[in-house]
Formats: C-alpha cells, sequence, structure tokens
C-alpha cells in the first residue's frame, strides 16, 4: 500500500490482484484458488445499524468494495450486534462494521479498521425519543412506559439510556413496565410511532438520517433526550487479521471512499462525510460508561 | 275489501297492467331474496377461507414469539404479514395471551400492549365462525394460538368486508333496476294489448251511446279497426239490431198514417151521413122549386132551405179538408181550428147526445206560431176519446187560453178517469214502439206532444172525469207535417 494509491481502479485492481496472487494465497482457501484466479473472498460483517433492508446500499457498497479492493466481497448481516460480534472476533469474518459497545467490550481481540465521519465528526449521540404529541421532559417522565431497545449490545439503543438510569438510581424493570429488543434502530422508531413502545433507545445518526428519508414515519416521533457525543460505530477487525494485505486494502478503500465517485455513491446513501484513520480516545465515552456499568449489568 | 271493490272498479285497461306490476313485483322481491340470500352466504365462505389463511399464516409466524411474549416480534409480524394485493384487508389484527392480555397488536394506540382486552371488546368476535355486521360493514373472527396441543394466545381479527356489502348492495340495486325496467316494460306492453283488444269494446259502447242520444249510426265492418271476426260479428249484430229498429220505427208509422186514416173513414161516415142527412131535404126543395118555383113565397123558402143546407154541407167538407190538408199546406193554429174540431166532432157527439161546450179566451191573441195540422189531430184525437169515455148525455169541454208564455188547451170528459195503461202511455217515458191493441188514439197524441215538443198534463176535472192539458210554449216547434 506504502507505493502510494494510483487514482483509477482499473489499475489498481490490477496490482493488487498481483499482490494477492504472490503473497495472499497460503492463509484459508482451498485448492479452487490457483495461480491467477480471482483474489480470496472478503467477508464484511454489517450490523444492523439502519437500513438494514436496503438492498441498494448493500449493492452499492458490495460494487464499490469489491472495485477498491479487488476482492469479491461477501457482506454478512445477522439479526443481532452478539452474531456479528462472535462472528468477527472468531476469525469468520476478515472485518466488520459494528458498535462502539462492542468494540469496548471485546477490546483485547479487536482492532479498529476505520471510523465514519458524519458532519465532519467521527461522533454520534443517542436518543431517547417518544411519541410526537407526548408531554414529557426528563426520563423520570417516562416511568411505567413500554420501553423499547435497539439491541443489548447497542452502545445508543442501551447502553447510554442504561447508564442514564443507572445515574438516576432506575432499575428498568422496575421503572418500565416492559422493555422490548427490537434488534434494529429503525425498528425502535417504528415501535414508538405505532404506539407499540411509548419511548425507546435510538441511534441519533439513524433517527436523524431517517426523518430526511422518512420524514412521515420519524416525525411521529420527538427527541426527549440527546446523549453527549460519543465515538461513531466503528469498523474493527480481529486481532489475528489486522495488518494483512486484506485489511490494509479495505482500510485505503474505505479512508479513500469520499474521494472515488462510486465511493462518494455509497456515502451519500449513508449521508455520511467518509471514513477516517480511527483513533483509539474517540471511545473513551463508551469505554467510561462500560467500567462504570460493570457489575450492574 | 274496499280496496277489491276499487280495483274492480277500474277500467280493464288499468286492472290488467297493475294486476300485471304487482305479480311482478312479488316475483322479483322473491328472487332479490334469495340471490341475496345466497350471495350472503357465498360471502362469508369466501371471506372465511381468506381469514383462514391469513391466520394460518399468521398464527404459524407468531407462536413463537406469542411463547416469549415478545410484543415487538408479534408486532413487526403482524405488520409483515398484512396482506396488501386482496380486497379484502384485516384492518385490526390482536394478539392476547390466553388471559386476554394483549401482547400486540396492529393499532397499539387503540389496543396498548399488557392491556387485557374488555368484556365488551371480546364479546363482538364469534368464536372460529366468521360474522358480517351489516351496519359498519366490518366482519369479526377469533381463533386459539394453539401450540404443542396447548392454547398459548388468542388472535383477534377484524376485516373489512365493506366492499363485500358494497357488492351485496350492487346488486340490490342491480336486481332492483332490472326487474323495475322488466315491469315497465310489461305493463306497457299489458296496457297496449288490452287497449288493442278492448277497442272493437269502445267502438261499439261509442256508437251504443250515439243511439242513446237518439244518432244511432251504423258501424263500418269494413274498417281496419274493426278486429277481428269474432267483433265483426258483434258489430253486424248490432248493425242488424239498428236495421230492426228502424224497421219498427217505420212500421210505426206507417200504422200511425194506417190509424189517421181510420179515424178518418169513421169521420168519413160521419160526414156522409151528415151530409145526406140535409140532402134529402135539399133534393125536396128541389122539387119544390121546380113544380112550385112561381110562386114567390114558396121560391124564396126553398132557396132559402137550399142554401142553408148547402152551408151546412159545405162548412163539413171544408173542416175535413183543413183537418187532412198535406203538410206542406201547413199554417199556424188558429181560432178556426178549434171551430172546425167542433165541427168535425159534431155528428158523433149528437149520435151520443153529448154536448161539447166551445170556451175560447182571450180569443184575439190566441195564436202562437204553432203548427196548426198535428194540434188539431192532437185535439181531435182527444175529444174522439173524451167523447167515447163519457157516458151519454155527458157535457164535455175544449178550452183554449192564452197564457202567459203560450197556449194551453184542455179537453175534459165524464168519463170515470184514464187507466193507467192510458196515464202511462199519455205522461210515461217516451216510447216509439207501437202499443199492443187498443189506445192508437192517445199513442198519436203522445207522438204529436214529444215531437212538436209541448207539454201534457193530466188532472181530474170537478164533478167527475178528466182533463187532458196540452201546454203549447215558447219551446214548441212548427211544421210538422210527417208524424200527424
Amino acid at each position: 500500500m506504502s507505493e502510494g494509491h494510483r487514482s483509477r481502479f482499473a489499475v489498481a485492481l490490477s496490482r493488487r490482484r498481483f499482490i494477492a496472487g504472490g503473497i495472499g494465497l497460503p492463509l484459508a482457501f482451498g485448492p479452487g484458488l490457483a495461480s491467477g484466479s480471482p483474489l480470496p473472498m472478503l467477508r464484511f460483517g454489517l450490523t444492523p445499524v439502519f437500513l438494514n433492508n436496503d438492498i441498494q446500499l448493500l449493492d452499492a457498497l458490495k460494487v464499490y468494495l469489491e472495485a477498491a479492493t479487488g476482492h469479491s466481497v461477501e457482506l454478512v448481516t445477522r439479526r443481532t450486534y452478539q452474531e456479528v460480534t462472535s462472528l468477527l472476533v472468531s476469525g469468520q469474518l476478515d472485518a466488520a462494521w459494528i458498535c462502539g459497545y462492542p468494540y469496548i467490550q471485546y477490546r483485547d481481540e479487536l482492532e479498529l479498521v476505520a471510523i465514519p465521519v458524519w458532519n465532519g465528526k467521527p461522533t454520534y449521540q443517542s436518543y431517547l425519543i417518544v411519541a410526537a404529541g407526548r408531554e414529557a421532559e426528563t426520563i423520570l417522565d417516562l416511568r411505567g412506559d413500554i420501553h423499547a431497545f435497539s439491541d443489548p449490545d447497542s452502545n445508543s439503543g442501551f447502553l447510554v439510556t442504561r447508564m442514564l438510569m443507572f445515574e438516576h438510581g432506575l432499575v428498568p424493570d422496575d421503572f418500565f413496565r416492559k422493555t422490548l429488543f427490537t434488534y434494529g434502530h429503525r425498528n425502535v422508531i417504528r415501535a414508538v410511532a405505532s404506539n407499540l413502545a411509548q419511548s425507546g433507545s435510538v441511534d441519533g445518526y439513524v433517527w436523524e438520517v431517517m426523518l430526511e428519508l422518512e420524514p412521515e414515519l420519524v416525525s411521529q416521533t420527538r427527541v426527549l433526550r440527546r446523549s453527549k457525543w460519543l465515538g461513531f460505530p466503528p469498523i474493527a477487525t480481529s486481532r489475528a487479521m489486522a495488518g494483512t494485505a486484506k485489511t490494509r486494502v479495505l482500510q485505503k478503500a474505505l479512508i479513500e471512499m469520499a474521494a472515488n465517485p462510486q465511493g462518494r455513491e455509497v456515502l451519500d446513501l449513508l449521508r455520511l462525510t467518509g471514513f477516517e484513520m480511527p483513533e483509539e480516545s474517540a471511545f473513551d465515552g463508551i469505554a467510561d460508561m462500560v467500567a462504570r456499568l460493570r457489575g450492574v449489568l | 275489501m274496499t280496496g277489491r271493490i276499487a280495483f274492480r272498479r277500474l277500467p280493464l285497461i288499468w286492472r290488467v297492467p297493475l294486476a300485471v306490476s304487482v305479480l311482478m313485483f312479488l316475483i322479483s322481491a322473491v328472487i332479490t331474496e334469495r340471490v341475496l340470500d345466497r350471495l350472503g352466504s357465498i360471502q362469508e365462505t369466501y371471506l372465511q377461507s381468506i381469514a383462514n389463511s391469513y391466520l394460518d399464516g399468521v398464527t404459524a409466524s407468531i407462536s413463537p414469539s406469542v411463547l416469549r411474549e415478545d410484543s415487538w416480534e408479534i408486532f413487526d409480524a403482524l405488520e409483515r404479514l398484512r396482506p396488501v394485493n386482496t380486497a379484502i384487508v384485516p384492518l385490526e389484527t390482536i394478539v392476547t395471551t390466553p388471559s386476554r392480555v394483549i401482547l400486540a397488536a396492529t393499532d397499539p394506540l387503540e389496543y396498548p400492549s399488557l392491556e387485557t382486552m374488555d368484556d365488551l371488546q371480546a364479546e363482538r368476535f364469534p368464536d372460529r365462525q366468521i360474522r358480517i355486521e351489516s351496519d359498519d360493514g366490518l366482519a369479526y373472527l377469533e381463533r386459539d394460538i394453539v401450540y404443542q396441543d396447548t392454547t398459548i394466545g388468542r388472535i383477534y381479527t377484524i376485516f373489512d368486508a365493506g366492499q363485500l356489502l358494497a357488492e351485496r348492495r350492487d346488486v340490490l340495486s342491480t336486481l332492483i333496476l332490472t326487474n323495475a325496467a322488466f315491469t315497465v316494460l310489461l305493463v306497457l306492453v299489458g296496457i297496449i294489448t288490452v287497449r288493442r283488444m278492448i277497442r272493437p269494446m269502445q267502438t261499439l259502447e261509442n256508437h251504443m251511446v250515439e243511439a242513446a242520444e237518439g244518432k244511432a249510426t251504423r258501424i263500418d265492418v269494413s274498417l281496419p279497426a274493426a278486429g277481428n271476426s269474432e267483433t265483426r260479428r258483434l258489430f253486424m249484430a248490432y248493425n242488424s239490431l239498428l236495421d230492426a229498429d228502424e224497421e219498427r220505427r217505420e212500421l210505426s208509422t206507417r200504422l200511425a198514417e194506417e190509424e189517421k186514416l181510420a179515424s178518418l173513414g169513421r169521420l168519413s161516415s160521419v160526414m156522409a151521413h151528415e151530409i145526406n142527412n140535409p140532402l134529402g131535404g135539399l133534393l125536396n126543395a128541389v122539387d119544390t122549386l121546380k113544380k112550385h118555383g112561381a110562386n114567390a113565397g114558396v121560391r124564396e123558402a126553398s132557396l132559402d132551405l137550399l142554401h142553408r143546407g148547402l152551408q151546412g154541407i159545405g162548412e163539413v167538407v171544408r173542416a175535413a179538408l183543413a183537418t187532412y190538408r198535406p203538410a206542406r199546406q201547413s199554417r199556424p193554429l188558429s181560432l178556426s181550428d178549434f171551430h172546425d174540431a167542433r165541427m168535425l166532432l159534431s155528428p158523433e157527439l149528437r149520435s151520443r147526445g153529448q154536448v161539447l161546450e166551445l170556451v175560447l179566451e182571450n180569443s184575439e191573441i190566441l195564436a202562437c206560431g204553432c203548427p196548426a195540422g198535428p194540434v188539431r189531430q192532437a185535439v181531435i184525437n182527444l175529444l174522439l176519446n173524451a167523447s167515447a169515455a163519457s157516458p151519454e148525455g155527458a157535457d164535455l169541454f175544449l178550452r183554449a187560453a192564452r197564457v202567459e208564455d203560450g197556449v194551453i188547451v184542455e179537453v175534459g170528459d165524464r168519463g170515470p178517469g184514464l187507466p193507467a195503461k192510458a196515464v202511462r202511455l199519455l205522461t210515461g217515458p217516451a216510447r216509439r214502439n207501437l202499443p199492443e191493441g187498443k189506445g192508437l188514439g192517445l199513442w198519436v197524441v203522445r207522438q204529436i206532444i214529444d215531437e212538436i215538443g209541448a207539454g201534457l198534463e193530466l188532472a181530474a176535472r170537478p164533478g167527475g172525469g178528466s182533463i187532458v192539458r196540452i201546454r203549447l210554449g215558447p219551446g214548441t216547434v212548427g211544421e210538422m207535417g210527417h208524424a200527424a
């Protein structure tokens, strides 16, 4: 990678293919990948960040990553964060876009690859949302609600609210009448909008983007509380895979995404500015919460 | 009862179409009821099968979530399983625990999770068998969610059956419109048919009404309107009836003429007697003149006798001539007509020793413009009748007087009073036919009175007998010739 990048994918592709043909084969792939055959499959995991059923986005991302890395790319999605994290930690995925909370949980086994930039910053917030017409000011007004969380391994969709309750000395099972896990930020918004749940914890980035994409649904909810700014869900790889050529081409593809027209399309769909090199300190806020809640969860 | 009478009073032309429309209405009501009933059961079967397949899918999909009481999963499944490509869509689906605690519903605002469905809500759902409420167009269905032979929850569904009800309404309005159109068509056909059928009857009725008004005309059977052979025979029968009536009338007229001649015959014999009586004296006088004509005294006396005798004969002849003058020489009534009547009657009266008093009041202005001939004939007939009815030596009278608006002529007798038959003949309803037996004279009087438009009254005469009074008014027509 240090030879510098070429702006044209065709050239880049042929070069990477060459490199891969030289060094990439001894790893995990069988006899099908003989000399001169395509580079090994790149398995990229996605947590249901928001548009978990957006085929268009998945297609665009796959096409870009294949073009930019030269690998054929398999996008792996699972229903829960837990499943994706497990696959990543166990080495069954080359990389995955996970949440900051599992990253902190498995920090020793994971390595950051890139961090998304939203509105120019690599941070986002967690929102506490209620139905649009509801009169409530603080979380204390939500007593007796059915509350929708996104995922027990989600920072914005669980951890932040859990921390807030901890600070108020509240226990979820007592304070709320019932809690639901919808396994998707979009589902949290749906649950609150339909009144199945009276309140929910949701990714602020997802809520804002969806307000633009599905204003009719999202405008049925309103934000009761915004958390402090926290590290945006990063792209991580397992420690074993870190530093491999495959990881490095992936990292480069992500970092250069904003400079590439095809990559720009993907970023537009995601409403992101781009990706940048990660800094460990970005997740200090989450790490702090995990530390304070240790023994409680 | 009154309705039935009113119906029977309706003309045939309305009765038949009305009966047709009532029949059509009954038939279409029965058909409509049957069709809608059948449609209703087909629709319910259809709805039931749709509901069953929907609930089968939902139940299979949500059973694990119901076991875990995972409201979100149930809600998400209900949203995903909501049929979109069918006209019959579930409006609401509610999933509860066996104790009716709501786990999730398609509309959580209406059916909040963890609330208990109240009895009122649950009662609307008949178990398993779908039911369409026709007032709101909704269909309700309840189903148990059974997992490994255990009821783990219940599912309630409300379907919008509005389209099925709209279909029923469409069918109903189509049936009503079609049946109404058919009824109107059949009623029109009925009216036209009946009108065609009874048209010959109307023709007959019109002719009969005309005949009753005295303007009978024959029906032209050669016209196409005469219809089929049946009605043609009917018309021909009517025409022959008219012909027979006409013949009878002609016969009556002829008989009246004969009666006039008969009375003339009777009078003629009397007149012959009248002429014959003085004739012997006159011949004697002529002989006397022949023998003793030179004697002035004898000559004077004989000539005088001859003069009086001839004068008497002359008067008898003149009166007879006046009575039987042809119609074209008819003239207005005058006083001389009454004198003539007495003259003509005098031999008859004398033979019965009867006296006729002639009373002519206001004689100067008696003339009323009435035709002389018919009145003379009527008066003579009345006098002949009066004489015949009165005993010998009776006093009769003939009175004529001017009244305000015409002339009154009275004939009085000393008879026992007119028999009922004669009274009916004179004052009863008009009869054109000849009476049987006697009384031809009075019948002729009646014909004359009717034809000249005069009035006729009967009265009792003080001291016994009757009075027949003829009123000749302004309405009396002149110039009557043929009847009398």
